[in-house]
């Protein structure tokens, strides 16, 4: 009977890659194919009003459409706003995840944690305009600060509806999406290295810096990418905060497929977009990596940190 | 020397145990107070405003129920709920059916098996692409294959978003069922198949009880995701079968009434009462690995 195991072992490998059929036609289907269409499509051009697109020579004038400053502008206010946003992200949440992970006792956090997991269970759209009522000319921050006297009857709040705003909006709205990553990896990090770092003498925020952070680099790495990416993509924050102040990419995009019904030239931007986020993830992770040899070399003295922090 | 004493007094960290006066503690307790206040502020003013007897959610001017009353009364509102409700069942049958067999395909796969690093990859690119690019990708394709590919199936309106949904949930669900049953001991299986199992027993005995938690996780998972769907939806949808996400995007030009936040607050409790159930199931099944930890690693 045992002789049958070895044959038995390799169907079941095959079996394996039979399983994942249905997924990978699936993802073919409607994942591959319209992506290469769209590809096709930013080749081509609007050739009626009433027409969204057509491909009879294929040429890359689209791009050079969205390479011009009239869209070139809101291209870089979004990427302005991805990075501020992504940065605005990590520095409130690295305290607040290792004050999680590290200094709240073990019993309480499965709570705290479901906690901040609960606005990821409010629609996205809905907790924006939870932002737009509070932000309004005379929303509930208003209301709250003439309570207060910090206000007269004939100020207004002018957050709404500038960048300000959008920028406000986008770091709650992705918050979380840093928070979890970043407390996994606190909570991986190893006790008895931050008090042999303590032993050793190294203060609190050097025992920090130089213990616990490097520890958690992949969550940080993870975070920043969890963030960054659907953050450069996002229209509906914009869309309720923004106004035409705060106008996003992401907009400009539907906004073709949308109103303008050129979907040669939306096609064209959605790649710009995705062409920058790749650029600037590859750029960042590059220098990150070049830092931290840096770092290394500098502090060769040290024991390297645990785990691999690639 | 007078710094080695105070060494010695501060707390280590982690164990739990409180020195006097830590400023840092106190410091960094206030700072993560405060972050969970910021992440509920907006939640508690839509909950709050859905007691605006008002005729406009941002003009609070009496308290009462009667934006409740209203929106269940509201044909429209009623339908875009039931849309969404409907469509995130059938996106989360279909993607908890095809990611569960990829996650178990590919945590079965021969270690650097071509076909599972190139499936890995490409649900990773899914995963990354801005869900702007699902949403203007997916729609030409659709009307292409609706309207001049014959296939008059994808111009139902409830057929397109569960497609849409489907391709947006497949990821996370395929990499959290690949995480738990990574993760497990192939003994069992060897054992069962050993002992004479046929592939579908085993399959149904063996393995798929021991993904059962990733399953259930994964199957929540794709609910809530369709069920947050804007862009992607706003993009596909058919007029007569708008989801309520895209209602709400609507109504933000025409006007937001109170009913729009008493909505949500419905949805948001039934959500939480689900998200308890659910945890208590997983808690009682497998004690030893908690459904949530397990969701985040899968995110990380």
């Amino acid at each position: 009977m045992t002789l049958r195991r070895r044959p038995g072992v390799e169907a079941r490998a095959d079996h394996a890659a039979l399983a994942a059929f249905p997924l990978w036609a699936w993802l073919a289907f409607f994942v591959v194919v319209p992506l290469g269409l769209v590809a096709w499509y930013s080749l081509g051009q609007k050739p009626s009003l009433f027409s969204p697109v057509a491909v009879t020579t294929p040429s890359l004038d689209r791009y050079a459409e969205v390479l011009s400053p009239v869209f070139l502008t809101t291209f870089w206010a979004t990427l302005r706003i991805g990075v501020t946003g992504t940065l605005l992200c990590l520095l409130v949440a690295v305290p607040f995840a290792y004050w999680l992970a590290v200094l709240v006792p073990a019993r309480r956090r499965p709570l705290l944690l479901a906690l901040v997991l609960v606005p990821f269970w409010t629609n996205f759209l809905v907790r924006t305009i939870g932002w737009q009522v509070i932000l309004a000319k005379q929303g509930l921050l208003y209301e709250v600060l003439s309570f207060l006297h910090l206000m007269g009857p004939g100020d207004e709040v002018g957050i709404l509806y500038t960048r300000a705003a959008v920028q406000l909006g986008v770091v709650y709205n992705y918050l979380p999406l840093m928070i979890l990553p970043l407390y996994v990896a606190f909570e991986r990090t190893d006790p008895r290295l931050r008090e042999a770092g303590r032993d050793l003498g190294a203060g609190r925020l050097r025992t920090f810096l130089t213990v616990t952070l490097p520890q958690a680099a992949p969550g940080v790495a993870a975070g920043c990418l969890l963030v960054f990416v659907p953050l450069m993509g996002d229209y509906l924050t914009a869309s309720v905060l923004g106004g035409a102040d705060g106008i996003m990419a992401g907009q400009l995009v539907a906004q073709q497929f949308g109103a303008a019904n050129d979907w040669a030239l939306g096609s064209a931007m959605a790649f710009t977009l995705m062409g920058l986020v790749l650029a600037t993830v590859l750029v960042v992770g590059a220098l990150g990596l070049v830092g931290r040899g840096m770092v290394r070399r500098v502090r060769r003295v040290e024991p390297a940190p645990r785990g691999g922090a690639g | 020397m007078t710094a080695r004493p105070g060494v010695r007094r501060r707390a280590p960290w982690g164990s739990g145990a409180r020195a006097p006066w830590d400023w840092t503690r106190v410091l960094l307790g206030g700072w993560g107070v405060l972050v969970l206040v910021f992440l509920f502020l907006p939640i508690a003013v839509i909950v709050g405003y859905s007691f605006n007897t008002g005729r406009l959610l941002g003009a609070f001017t009496g308290f009462g129920p009667d934006a409740y009353v209203r929106a269940f009364q509201n044909a429209t509102i009623v339908g875009a709920v039931r849309t969404s409700l409907v469509t995130g069942a059938l996106a989360s049958l279909v993607a908890t059916v095809l990611g569960t067999l990829g996650g178990l395909a590919l945590a079965r796969a021969r270690p650097g098996a071509l076909w599972a690093s190139a499936l890995t990859a490409l649900l990773a690119v899914t995963l990354v692409t801005p869900e702007i690019m699902d949403a203007v990708s997916l729609l030409p394709w659709l009307v292409t294959l609706g309207t001049d590919g014959g296939l008059v199936l994808l111009n139902d309106g409830l057929v397109r978003l569960v497609v849409a949904h489907t391709s947006v949930a497949l990821a996370t669900v395929t990499f959290v069922v690949r995480a738990r049953l990574a993760g497990l001991d192939r003994s069992l299986e060897e054992a069962a198949a050993d002992l004479g199992a046929t592939p579908w027993r085993r399959f149904t005995q063996v393995t798929l009880p021991l993904a059962a938690p990733a399953v259930l996780a994964g199957a929540l998972l794709a609910f809530t995701l369709s069920l947050d769907n804007t862009i992607v939806s706003s993009f596909v949808q058919v007029p007569g079968s708008t989801p309520w996400p895209v209602y709400v995007l609507g109504s933000l030009r025409t006007g937001l009434r109170p009913e729009v936040a008493a909505v949500s607050t419905v949805l948001l409790a039934l959500t939480l009462a689900a998200l308890a159930g659910v945890g208590w199931v997983l808690r009682r099944s497998a004690p030893q690995a908690e459904g949530e930890t397990e969701l985040l690693r899968a995110l990380a």
